[in-house]
């Protein structure tokens, strides 16, 4: 008896300290949740009732729509620029031997490592130069934001899609050409739906990680242009209170839905 | 057409190799270029009133380097994200083993549940901390309500505050890298461990953690750099007067609008990171090789 409690007991303690940290991971999220529904404006505990007015007050908060819809249209583009280059150099970086092959696959993923304050900096003085070189409005323009919003897309781009090319059997590309298709037949019928998971979640990740991009854009943004985050954030140097709180649930609960939904097509668990 | 497939695939093995060429000059023009831009000006000088001067100097850094002011912002960061680095790999191991072991049919979602808040943006999750450390927060709240403490805890603005938020942030990171990790670890490994008179300490400590190494070592690399980085965080939870690295560079440009000493900031963060990064890995590398 006792020696089939033991390791049932430290089973217990596994899980109870995988518990801890799950409920940690999520306790920021479970109190933005409840502070949403407050009735009274100050987040004092325990709350005197409850009310859903604040989700009226976040949807009407303008630089918080301004901010969503920018957001929106700046995580789009910066996802179809990575996708668009990004794809086609991990074919190249998995199927052909480059000269410096493993020396562009770093270059490439840096971005992803690169902190994000100084990656901002950096291309704050890069747009100084480029515009006084040029003449051209660089500084603080859309363009600009989406570009430097791809930069941090291409390395999620180029993990998830060269490791979903990784596994794959070249024998049936050739089978295809053998049967008569072309090159891009075969890229579009065969190579393409089989690597569609690793381009779900690309597509995913990058597009998340460009939506809630912060110290980087802080740097980016022109006046009276500004991104969700960065419109959560100067609200909450502010004050904290229960519409930016309805306002980052309804975040979270619009994330959340585009995860379980990719999840049908794609085992997240497995890409990560 | 097609049907010799020799020449046609030597072909196509020239010119696609070329596809790689957009995305590598959009990131070197995009990221390499631009650090250089920044270094260059960090050798700027600075003068009130007349902005950035062209010039050749690493006063800058000297600057940094002999006050004691900016010497303690550097150090106060290393130490917040050397803590929070620690306490990650302590929190995310168990969770990494139970996720990559578990028969559960709501494994997905356990993991969703993991990426979700990384999902969420730092400043949402620094949102919840606020919630819960304010003198009438939830925390404090139900610490009187039990009769624990009568004074409400002064957390919201200290280092406490910060180091429990950048935890919160980055253990998602460490959870993803080591539960990936172990996965590839074969079960039987551990059971043949086990068979063989291995306790589960024995077995962790012989088995489970050498093979999950790389895992660990990718983990704390990445959580690390982000601890050492982190923005919306100590803004937040640390207040104004809690200075740490990244917040000091925002101001610099922000503020001060002193482009070269925050150049030159931005790279001592970034050389002390990849410095402590190195020096990790070659520590754990001579320790278990």
């Amino acid at each position: 008896m006792s020696a089939s409690s033991r390791p049932s007991l430290g089973r217990i303690a596994l899980n109870g300290a995988a518990g801890i940290a799950l409920v940690y991971i999520l306790l920021p999220l479970i109190f933005v949740t409840w502070l949403a529904f407050f009735r009274q404006e100050i987040p004092s505990f325990p709350p005197e009732g409850y009310s859903v007015k604040w989700f009226a007050a976040a949807a009407n908060n303008q630089p918080f729509i301004n901010g969503f819809l920018l957001s929106l249209q700046v995580a789009v583009a910066a996802t179809l620029i990575g996708l668009v280059i990004g794809v086609p150099a991990s074919l190249a970086l998995v199927r052909h031997r480059i000269v410096l092959g493993p020396m562009f696959n770093t270059l490439l993923l840096l971005p992803l490592v690169m902190p994000g304050i100084v990656l901002g900096t950096a291309l704050y003085v890069f747009q100084i130069e480029t515009e006084i070189a040029t003449g051209l409005p660089v500084m603080g323009s859309l363009g600009g934001l989406i570009m430097a919003h791809a930069l941090v897309v291409i390395p999620w781009v180029v993990r998830l899609v060269t490791a979903s090319l990784v596994g794959f059997d070249r024998t049936i590309e050739e089978a295809a050409q053998n049967l008569g298709a072309g090159p891009f037949t075969t890229f579009r019928r065969v190579t393409l739906p089989s690597i569609r998971p690793g381009l779900v979640a690309a597509a995913l990740f990058g597009f998340v990680t460009s939506f809630g991009n912060l110290e980087m854009s802080l740097f980016l943004v022109g006046p009276g242009r500004t991104t969700l985050p960065i419109a959560i954030l100067q609200y909450l140097e502010w004050k904290i209170d229960p519409t930016v709180a309805a306002a980052s649930l309804i975040q979270i609960v619009l994330i959340a839905v585009a995860m379980i939904v990719t999840d049908r097509y794609v085992k997240l668990s497995r890409v990560v | 057409m097609s049907t010799a497939p020799e020449p046609v695939a030597g072909a196509r093995t020239g010119l696609a190799g070329l596809l790689v060429v957009p995305a590598t000059l959009f990131v070197a023009l995009g990221l390499l270029g631009p650090i250089a831009i920044l270094f260059r000006y960090s050798l700027n000088q600075f003068i009130p009133g007349q902005f950035m001067v062209d010039g050749l100097t690493i006063e800058n850094y000297v600057k940094f380097f002999t006050d004691a002011y900016y010497l303690n912002v550097l150090l106060r960061t290393v130490r917040v994200a050397v803590v929070c680095t620690i306490v990650c790999l302590i929190m995310g191991f168990p969770l990494a083993y139970v996720l990559a072991r578990t028969q559960s049919r709501f494994k997905n979602l356990l993991i969703i549940s993991v990426i979700l808040p990384l999902f969420v943006g730092n400043a949402v999750r620094a949102a919840g901390w606020m919630t819960a450390f304010g003198s009438k927060g939830a925390l404090n709240a139900s610490l009187m309500g039990i009769g624990l403490i009568d004074q409400p805890l002064e957390i919201m603005f200290t280092e406490t505050a910060v180091v429990i938020g950048i935890i919160a942030v980055n253990l998602p990171f460490m959870v993803l890298t080591l539960q990936s990790v172990i996965e590839g670890i074969p079960r039987n490994v551990e059971e043949a461990a086990f068979s063989l008179g291995a306790g589960p300490s024995a077995m962790f400590r012989r088995v489970l953690w050498p093979l999950a190494l790389p895992g660990v070592l990718a983990g704390t690399i990445l959580t690390f750099i982000l601890a050492m980085n982190a923005y919306a965080t100590p803004v937040l939870l640390g207040g104004p007067k809690f200075q740490t690295m990244g917040p000091l560079v925002y101001g610099q440009f922000a503020q001060q609008n002193n482009w070269p000493f925050g150049g030159a900031i931005a790279f001592i963060l970034m050389t002390a990171t990849i410095l402590l990064t190195v020096a990790a890995h070659l520590i754990v590398q001579r320790r278990y090789r």
